[in-house]
């Protein structure tokens, strides 16, 4: 009954919030913690709202299996071992990668870097991924090559501080909202915003100057900058000793053609943002899902790296999730072992070989999309997915909700039963970051604390127990107390080093090392590319988030306050286009692309750009994922869910 | 002891004064949590009152308006039963250290709910309440601004019993009956009042009077909004950096609105529930045909102004909607608070308000 200081489980802001309860399933008070240095007295609207929606009436609080049709109740018991016994089937008859696990951005640094040891050190699989492969993982190698460090090098203060800011693809006022409120400060400080969305966001009263790109053009512009830069001199001092620099100006000499019509901005608004970044610093760059969803996404990251390097200012990648950064810090990444040790590096195998106690196999294995491909052409046929609605965040809906139909076994854990638990044979009742302790990473890379406010709802139980439940069911033990699962890490994981909760206990979290101290930096070449224009699908898709809602809308739109903010999904285009294609406002009309279709009701809005609809996330199966195609990033594998080629017609 | 007499509480007594009045009601005080962040609880020893906080973010309005309740429960069984059973919660309290703004914003609280249709809920509560408000020796933060809303630093009315620091005691002033039942379990404990402490109240008021850096000069801006003479540019302009999160309204202790909700229980029944709400959000307005009364941003800060700042409450209810407490201050993800609203308001009228002969000639 006394408030507990836990950490939100939204965004990847991380505000400092104390929840207390009153009952069982009953919230006494909640509000956000007055000297924590995210909120600082603060919360978002999803914050405020973010009981309903994690204690929502429908939650699952007893495991499920499948008998014909219908999922019925079991025991923890039953579930386990009907769930183990399928696995060890696959194991023996077809091997261990004929398993895949998928994880969750949402759940704690102890469930992620116990999942990841599920998957390669207890069955032995190499297709492990985590949910960022659907979002933001297009940062990990773009980064990894530049600055050196898969994370943000920059806090919230010093985006307060900034002289600055360069803001790419994020609907950043609405999404995190925290940072949002940081770069008002700093605008209101004299700080120079240099915005790219092909829509005018909620940005714009504090932007310098707005670009708006083409969707899809980004790494047109982006490159532009680079070289403008580059050829204006207006680099600091020592870059062009950073190795890389040479390759970088030989790379820029290929030709991009006229710029205007290559991305829909001209080169003095280039040239205008290089010198207003130049002449401010320090600097900030920052992009969104905008710019991380697209099919050149590692090179455009590359490129924002790059302006960021040669102009001595730092990054910071909006992500979205929570626990986006500490997923992937402890391994629920496909091609990388904890700690972004390369999977293909034989001296990183033998060290977590030691830890583990195991072989693990040099390939990489599959990526969370593979993954889900391969449910569907029959290289997976077992799926184990914790924590993710892949049958909403997965691109190409139509398909992959075949697939996950199709693979022979598929067992999910959720706090309800999302569109991808209803297709599963065994459901997991997981229960909620205000349930259980743990640690998230934000996007500062501060680890937090996360600690148990309220029993978990019914028979639910933290991820971190299901995973253990399952690997000692397999035959191994792993452990169940959050606390020791960290020891592990931070003996283990060198980014992690001497991190407990006795020390996290004492302050407002720790923050990860961010900088590479110069060594290790290095500028990489970016190559050109141009959008192909298909007559058939004239249209781009602009898919964006509200304010109100997360990823599918699984916790979110239960929440009545939230839900009702964004009762009926719409799409949005501009007055001109509509006219052409005798359109009118209200009524439905049909979005559709090479994978799949959807239909919402039109709403005017002249901040849409010519030739592009705006079509933002709506929970209940409607997302317009299912517009994208399997097409992905060739170096990270992040679906290409932006700038999706589309036609808009009138439901008849 | 009656209602207008001062005594003083030495402080080596205070902890014993409240132990005896925890034995009749439950003390709902000031707790310092982690990090100096301070939240008012149910304490379970007067040992854990925050004596020197200086102001909560949440405030104590919630001990009479929960920010989530319960209101009844029913169950619908065949054949064609309805069960239907109230919940009581309302425990007496006394609710120690409270600050003047949110006494203010309470007194508030109790006339809105109080006519012309009684709130059950809110009057069981308040009925049971005993406030014993604790001066700002000075302004507890860099956002207050009581003074400019008459609602503290110290109340000349209105507080059940009120404490003033002295240093080594506190200044005991008994306001209301109900001020005076509660403190006759403590009452050997209290000595008279002599002219040295009112003395020293008065140099303590003086000298908080003059220490606030927050002004908000409301009058002018609540003549331009109850004339409806702001234009709707203003108001857009002032929505147009709102991020939506309502923590104006939530954090408001003057703010009274709620939604309802029936929820569906484990065992077949239903509560029906009401937590807050807010005249930010875009469905708190919305008719079910669609059409919304407040469409924009800019509209629904409209709306909130024309409850803080406008005659329309002072008539009826003798004060405008705010207490100064500055909480809309400190919670805003942008600058939307009462005294910034207000001198946006105050400036950028000059820009639409042109001298009387001026307007004639065009």
């Amino acid at each position: 009954m006394n408030p507990v200081l836990t950490t939100c489980g939204f965004c990847s802001c991380g505000c400092g919030l104390y929840i207390e309860s009153a009952a069982a399933d009953r919230v006494a008070s909640l509000c956000p913690s007055a000297n924590h240095p995210v909120s600082t007295g603060r919360l978002c609207i999803k914050g405020w709202n973010a009981t309903p929606a994690v204690l929502g009436t429908d939650r699952l609080t007893t495991p499920l299996i499948r008998k014909g049709d219908r999922l019925e109740p079991a025991s923890w018991g039953e579930a386990t071992s009907f769930a183990a016994s399928s696995l060890k089937k696959l194991i023996s008859d077809l091997g261990p990668q004929s398993v895949g696990i998928i994880g969750s951005a949402k759940t704690t640094n102890e469930e992620c870097y116990s999942l990841a040891r599920l998957a390669r050190g207890v069955i032995g699989t190499p297709n492990i991924d985590g949910a960022c492969r659907f979002y933001d993982a297009s940062i990990i190698h773009a980064l990894l090559d530049t600055t050196g460090i898969a994370a943000s090098q920059s806090d919230m203060n010093a985006v307060a501080q900034a002289g600055s800011l360069l803001i790419a693809g994020a609907n950043v006022m609405e999404q995190l909202a925290h940072i949002g409120s940081r770069i008002e400060d700093a605008a209101d400080n004299g700080c120079r915003v240099v915005a790219a969305d092909p829509r005018t966001s909620r940005l714009a009263p504090h932007v310098s100057l707005f670009l708006h790109p083409e969707p899809g053009t980004d790494l047109v512009w982006a490159r532009a900058l680079v070289k403008t830069i580059i050829d204006r001199r207006l680099y600091v001092d020592t870059v062009p000793e950073l190795p890389g620099f040479e390759e970088l100006r030989a790379s820029l000499d290929e030709a991009a053609g006229d710029l205007k019509s290559a991305c829909g901005i001209d080169a003095d608004a280039i040239a205008e943002a290089a010198e207003i970044l130049a002449k401010n610093p320090p600097l900030v760059v920052m992009f969104g899902l905008g710019v991380l969803q697209q099919l050149h996404s590692t090179q455009i990251v590359k490129a924002l790296a790059d302006v960021a390097i040669l102009l001595g200012g730092s990054v910071m990648p909006l992500r979205g999730q929570n626990n986006a950064q500490g997923a992937c810090d402890l391994g629920l990444v496909y091609d990388f072992l904890p700690g972004y040790a390369l999977l293909t590096n034989p001296a990183a195998r033998k060290v977590w070989e030691v830890i583990w106690d195991c072989r693990l196999p040099a390939k990489p294995g599959m990526s969370a999309v593979d993954m889900v491909r391969a449910c569907r052409s029959g290289g997976i046929k077992g799926l184990l997915v914790f924590g993710e609605n892949l049958a909403l965040s997965a691109p190409n809906t139509e398909e992959s909700i075949a697939a996950l139909d199709k693979v022979d076994f598929l067992a999910v854990s959720d706090l309800y039963l999302t569109e991808t638990a209803r297709l599963a044979d065994v459901v997991f009742p997981a229960c909620s970051f205000l349930e259980k302790d743990g640690t998230f990473t934000n996007i500062e890379s501060r680890v937090q604390r996360v600690r148990r406010a309220f029993e978990p709802l019914g028979d639910s139980r933290p991820d971190l127990d299901i995973i253990a439940d399952l690997a000692s069911a397999l035959g191994a033990e792993m452990p169940r107390d959050p606390r020791k699962v960290m020891a592990e890490i931070a003996t283990s994981v060198p980014l992690y080093r001497g991190i407990s909760y006795d020390k996290l206990d004492e302050s407002w979290g720790h923050p990860l090392r961010r900088t590479l101290d110069g060594a290790g930096v290095k500028l990489a070449p970016i190559s050109s590319s141009l959008a192909e224009k298909d007559d058939a699908y004239p249209f781009r898709l602009i898919a964006g988030r509200v304010n109100y809602h997360q990823q599918t809308g699984t916790m979110s739109a239960r929440s009545a306050v939230l839900a009702r903010e964004y009762p009926e999904a719409y799409a949005e285009l501009n007055e001109a286009d509509a006219e052409k294609l005798g359109l009118r406002s209200g009524r439905p009309i049909m979005i559709s692309s090479k994978s799949g279709s959807l239909v919402r009701a039109l709403v005017l809005n002249d901040s849409v750009p010519p030739g592009c609809v705006h079509v933002p996330h709506f929970f209940g199966g409607d997302s317009p994922n299912a517009l994208a195609s399997y097409e992905c990033d060739p170096v990270s594998g992040v679906p290409a869910y932006k700038a999706c080629a589309v036609k808009v017609e009138a439901v008849k | 002891m009656k209602a207008s007499e001062t005594w003083v509480l030495k402080k080596p007594d205070a902890l014993m004064f409240f132990a005896s009045l925890a034995n009749e009601m439950r003390l709902v005080a000031p707790r310092y949590l982690f990090g100096g962040d301070v939240m008012f609880g149910v304490v379970d020893s007067p040992k854990e009152i925050a004596w020197d906080y200086g102001h909560d973010i949440y405030p104590p309005k919630r001990f009479l308006l929960p920010h989530f309740e319960d209101m009844l429960r029913y169950e619908c069984s065949p054949p064609r039963r309805i069960r239907l059973e109230a919940v009581k919660d309302a425990p007496p309290q006394a609710i120690v250290g409270i600050r003047s703004c949110d006494v203010s914003a309470i007194r508030f609280q109790e006339k809105f709910f109080g006519s012309p249709i009684v709130d059950p809920y809110y009057k069981a509560r308040s009925d049971n309440t005993v406030l014993f408000s604790l001066v700002c020796n000075k302004p507890p933060k860099r956002e207050c601004f009581c003074i400019c809303c008459d609602a503290g630093p110290y109340l000349d009315a209105g507080f059940d019993v009120q404490l003033t620091d002295l240093g080594d005691r506190f200044l005991y002033e008994i306001g209301s009956e109900k001020g005076e039942r509660a403190t006759k379990p403590g009452a050997y404990m209290l000595a008279k009042a002599g002219p040295d402490d009112i003395a020293e109240r008065r140099r303590i008021e003086l000298l908080a009077d003059s220490l606030f850096e927050t002004t908000a000069y409301i009058a002018k801006a609540i003549n331009f909004i109850s004339a409806d003479e702001v234009p709707d540019e203003i108001w857009e302009e002032l929505g147009s950096t709102c991020f939506r999160c309502a923590a104006c309204t939530n954090l408001c202790p003057v703010c009274t609105c709620y939604t309802v909700d029936d929820r569906a229980e484990a065992d077949g029944s239903f509560t029906r529930c009401r937590s807050w709400d807010s005249c930010q959000y875009a469905g708190f307005t919305r008719e079910a045909s669609g059409h919304n009364p407040r469409p924009t941003f800019g509209s629904r800060v409209q709306r909130r102004f024309y409850h803080k700042a406008s005659y329309q409450y002072i008539m009826r209810d003798g004060r405008h909607g705010c207490v100064g407490c500055g909480r809309c201050v400190s919670a805003c993800l942008t600058k939307l608070g009462v005294p910034d609203v207000v001198k946006r308001i105050r400036r950028e009228m000059h820009k639409y308000l042109q001298p009387q002969d001026t307007v004639a000639e065009v």
